[in-house]
């Protein structure tokens, strides 16, 4: 039963993605995303702490994966509660929108 | 596909919440991924660090904000006594008067005094009798200038329309006798350009009028060589500016030119300069009173012609002409 509950979510997500992609939602989040996180200087603030992470290790050396598991969650963190709330509320318009649609 | 979106809408809020919580995720992990790849970018091309500077320089190259400066902090009117050196006369101008003085240093200008003092240089080689200095645009044009050269300075067809038509139907062998380009050694100081290639002007046959006289030959010259092509009895008549010069008819002129011919034809050629003939030029010239050659102003060249013809014509209204200078000293000159 578990497992098979398991897969339905997956598959239940699966198909909510597609939903977001096809309809072109994903990438309008993604868009209000990045305004407002630059609109907030949460990009100058990565940037700096990129500096200071590249500074750290050698200019050669630095990778994507160094930079990444530098990054995200200092990225994940600058986000700011107002920024999160927008966005947190957008997605549950669309997820009740696909959902009045079906019926 | 329909069952799972059936399963969609009958998901309870907390399952729905969950699902918003981690498309947040999602989206905020995708931009840090973004940004990740911008600033691995940025480094592997090294124009990550561009710009960051040093206080130091950031200091240097601080904004003034003074009044009198400007945000360089350098004073902003110094340029007003800034002086350029001219590279060709190497004085030094203001710079606001730099760009007119070159144009006239450089002699790029219409009015530079590159050209004028090249023109004043000129006109200084040229002879003094040219008049139309200010005129004459073309500073190698010399065809005006008579004593500096003999050649061509009667060649103006211009000049010659005006004389031609004083005698159309003789030409030059006809009038002289003479081999044209032989004599270029003439007694007759007057004739001279005429030996040059047709179409040249008579000079001094007839004296010509103001504007047009010969600046090379005096008067009395002028008259010698008249009365050796009229003949003795082709005395000027000192015309009043009363005399009706229009009554020109055709016996006085074929008379002349009949006469003209027998001179031409006659082996008196003037370019005979040294023998026999000149006695015979003499004789002709002795006994003869010419008049003085005082005309009024306006005569055209061919009205003295015609002056000419009607005083051969024994024509009313001569005036008692003062007595000319003995010629024979004239051709004493000349020999």
């Amino acid at each position: 039963i578990v497992v098979s509950k398991m897969n339905k979510d997956a598959q239940m997500r699966g198909a909510i993605n597609q939903k977001l992609i096809e309809t072109g939602e994903r990438e309008c989040f993604k868009e209000l995303l990045r305004a407002k996180l630059i609109e907030c200087g949460r990009k100058d603030q990565l940037k700096a702490h990129c500096k200071q992470v590249i500074k750290e290790k050698r200019l050669e050396h630095i990778t994507v994966d160094d930079l990444v598991a530098e990054i995200t969650p200092k990225g994940r963190a600058l986000v700011l509660d107002s920024v999160k709330k927008e966005l947190l509320q957008r997605i549950r318009t669309f997820l009740a929108q696909q959902a009045s649609l079906e019926d | 596909m329909k069952m799972e979106e059936m399963s969609l809408s009958g998901l309870d809020n907390s399952k729905l919440e969950a699902i918003a919580q981690e498309i947040y995720a999602d989206l905020v992990e995708d931009s840090c991924l973004g940004f990740c790849f911008e600033v691995h970018r940025a480094v592997k091309c090294g124009y990550f660090f561009l710009d960051d500077t040093d206080p130091d320089s950031m200091k240097d190259f601080e904004i003034v904000d003074q009044p009198g400066l400007d945000i360089f902090g350098q004073v902003f009117n110094q340029w007003k006594s800034k002086e350029c050196v001219c590279p060709n006369c190497s004085r030094s101008i203001a710079a606001s008067r730099f760009a007119p003085h070159l144009e006239k240093c450089l002699g790029m200008g219409r009015n530079s005094s590159r050209i004028a003092n090249r023109r004043i240089a000129n006109s200084n080689n040229m002879n003094k009798s040219e008049s139309d200095q200010e005129d004459n645009d073309d500073i190698n044009d010399n065809d005006w200038s008579y004593g500096s050269e003999k050649k061509g300075a009667w060649g103006s067809g211009e000049t010659w329309g005006q004389w031609g038509s004083c005698l159309p139907s003789l030409s030059n062998d006809q009038v002289f006798g003479h081999n044209l380009g032989t004599n270029l050694h003439s007694p007759f100081p007057c004739l001279c350009p005429w030996l040059l290639p047709f179409p040249q002007t008579p000079p001094c046959l007839a004296s010509p009028p103001g504007p047009l006289r010969c600046p090379q030959h005096t008067d009395e010259q002028r008259r010698t060589v008249r009365i050796y092509f009229l003949g003795p009895s082709a005395v000027l008549p000192e015309v009043e500016s009363s005399l009706d010069n229009d009554s020109f008819d055709m016996t006085d002129s074929q008379a002349l030119i009949s006469r003209l011919q027998w001179d031409g034809s006659s082996d008196l050629s003037p370019s005979d300069s040294g023998s026999s003939k000149t006695s015979e030029n003499q004789g002709w010239g002795l006994g003869t009173n010419s008049s003085e050659s005082r005309k009024t102003k306006k005569k055209k060249s061919h009205l003295s012609l015609v002056g000419t013809a009607s005083g051969l014509g024994s024509n009313k209204k001569k005036k008692p002409k003062p007595p000319a200078p003995p010629t024979p000293s004239i051709y004493d000159d000349i020999n």
